[in-house]
């Protein structure tokens, strides 16, 4: 099992342009291995340019990335192989498929791994399985696959490779509440099964308090709050003024509380909260 | 990939920016035809010092305009010792087996590279530098609109061009994008030999199209959303009206070319 540290990190946009934009400042940070973070933060708080340094796609303009303590640029031309074990799903993979079939799809990454044949075949129906692709879809066409499945044969092409962390930007966007659910689960399982370290990235708090075990909290490509969800949660006016905000059902428990219900503030799921209102009344 | 500006317009506030674009183009064709007029040592200065005074009428620092010129550099010195050394005439200067070389030579080597030079630096500064590429396609519709008369899709050309550039930082952007993606998972694109790294592009290039056609058949219905039907009865919401200031580089440029032609007849200027 590895783990991913950064250290002083810093990145810009346009480096050297007077268009020049500080994206990451300084950031420490230590992604805990064997369960799942959620990265939350605001648009353009540097979340995204943050996960593209944890596998090298942008490299650090200050301070390093550290991969089972060794500077991934180290050797800069074998970044392709830190690529392998850091996996980034990026926002919308759904616009990366080219394959004639699903199949070919997935077994891009592996392919370039240089594995067998045999093994190809066996990571890229395990792949499919975790991210929830029926069997008989890997002989179709990307392009007759709907939206949801699309992603989810997007998810399966990181998955693959086998990565020891695995990263994903946004992997619900644009889906239907149900669609949400359902990849969430997967993901949820793949990280149980595999026990990988998985790294979510998302403004959804609802999402983030129902699957994450630790959350990071970032503005102004800065880290703002760390921790577990009840550490996090209970600066809910920090939260706000950055933009962000706590489930709407801790809110709502919050208030409860305040007209002398006896609830439990740290409520932050809808089925909790059922559970212990009946509780409550029973 | 990030930061690659299109085209080589250059904002600034400068006589050159504020003419008239339809101008502008028929000053770069009747530019084209004096360059060509220049047969004598006179004309190919005076072409020169035109080349410098756009420069300086467009406001644009003359080391931008000379880097535009360092692309065509090979072709600038390929051209020019090919004159040297194929161009025969009466006086040699220098003489070695089957070399042979005459001031001829030289005199219409330095001439091709002044001439290229100002074509470059001049249609540049009059056109690309100064103009936005919107400004121009919509010039060029205006210029070709007589052409409608005769059922050319003048309007529909016009609309073609303007969505093209329109769209290329969007297809920019778009292919950092998947590029990334690929890379993302072991996508190669900067080593192995030439076969090796059109096939790395294989999985840019289809859902970059992909994309693209789908981008389109989106605008076409958003076009339709808004009752767009083509060119007829369609006005501009900012129209350009000519000024008299419009016109006076027309007379100068004419002018310029008169004064060309009768050097050529007259045979004034260092002839050879």
């Amino acid at each position: 099992m590895s783990e991913i540290t950064v250290e002083k990190l810093s990145y810009f946009h346009g480096k050297d342009t007077p268009y020049e934009i500080k994206a990451l400042d300084g950031i420490d940070l230590k992604i805990q291995k064997g369960m799942i973070t959620g990265l939350i933060g605001h648009t353009g708080s540097g979340k995204s340019t943050l996960v593209q340094m944890f596998n090298g796609i942008l490299r650090p303009h200050e301070g390093k990335v550290l991969l089972d303590g060794e500077d991934i640029w180290k050797r800069p031309k074998d970044i392709r192989k830190i690529r392998f074990r850091v996996g980034l799903v990026m926002q919308y993979p759904e616009y990366q498929l080219f394959e004639e079939t699903i199949y070919k799809d997935i077994a891009y990454g592996p392919k370039n791994m240089g594995l067998s044949e045999s093994e190809i075949d066996e990571r890229v129906r395990e792949a499919a399985e975790f991210a929830g692709l029926e069997p008989d879809l890997l002989e179709k066409s990307p392009f007759d696959l709907s939206g949801g499945q699309k992603r989810r044969a997007a998810i399966a092409g990181i998955i693959a490779m086998r990565p020891e962390l695995l990263i994903l930007d946004e992997p619900a966007a644009g889906l239907d509440p149900r669609g949400r659910d359902s990849i969430f689960q997967n993901i949820a399982e793949y990280q149980k099964k595999s026990g990988s370290t998985v790294l979510i990235v998302s403004h959804s708090m609802e999402d983030m308090a129902r699957y994450c075990e630790r959350l990071i909290v970032m503005s102004g490509g800065k880290i703002m709050l760390e921790g577990n969800c009840r550490e996090v949660f209970s600066h809910a006016d920090l939260l706000e003024s950055v933009g962000l905000d706590i489930p709407q059902i801790t809110k709502l428990t919050m208030m409860l509380r305040e007209r002398g219900i006896e609830l439990d503030s740290s409520v932050y799921t809808v089925e909790e909260a059922f559970e212990k209102i009946i509780k409550l009344y029973s | 990939m990030k930061g690659i500006s299109f085209g080589q317009y250059y904002p600034a506030r400068s006589p050159l920016h504020s003419l008239d674009p339809r101008v502008k183009i028929i000053l770069t064709l009747l530019y084209i035809v004096c360059s060509f007029l220049c047969k004598n040592v006179l004309s190919y200065a005076l072409l020169l010092l035109s080349a410098l005074l756009l420069v300086a009428l467009g406001r644009i620092p003359l080391r931008i305009v000379l880097r535009g010129l360092r692309g065509v550099l090979f072709v600038l010195a390929f051209t020019a010792l090919l004159n040297v050394f194929w161009t025969s005439g009466e006086v040699l200067l220098f003489e070695w087996k089957f070399i042979k070389i005459y001031l001829e030579g030289i005199y219409s080597a330095v001439f091709i590279m002044i001439r290229i030079a100002a074509l470059i630096i001049g249609t540049g500064m009059l056109m690309t530098y100064t103009t936005t590429p919107i400004a121009l396609t919509n010039a060029i519709e205006d210029l070709l609109s007589p052409l409608k008369k005769l059922h050319v899709p003048v309007h529909t050309f016009a609309m073609m061009m303007t969505i093209a550039l329109r769209f290329i930082p969007t297809l920019t952007e778009e292919t950092d994008r998947i590029m990334t993606a690929q890379k993302a998972r072991g996508a190669d694109f900067s080593s192995g030999g030439l076969i090796a790294r059109a096939k790395a592009l294989i999985p840019v290039l289809i859902p970059l199209f992909v994309s693209a056609f789908n981008r389109a058949g989106d605008l076409a219905t958003a076009m339709e959303c808004r009752c767009y039907h083509g060119g007829e009865g369609r006005t501009r919401m900012n129209v350009r009206h000519m000024r008299f200031v419009d016109v006076i580089p027309l007379f100068l440029i004419v002018a310029f070319g008169a004064a060309l032609i009768v050097f050529n007849i007259l045979a004034i200027g260092y002839t050879l």
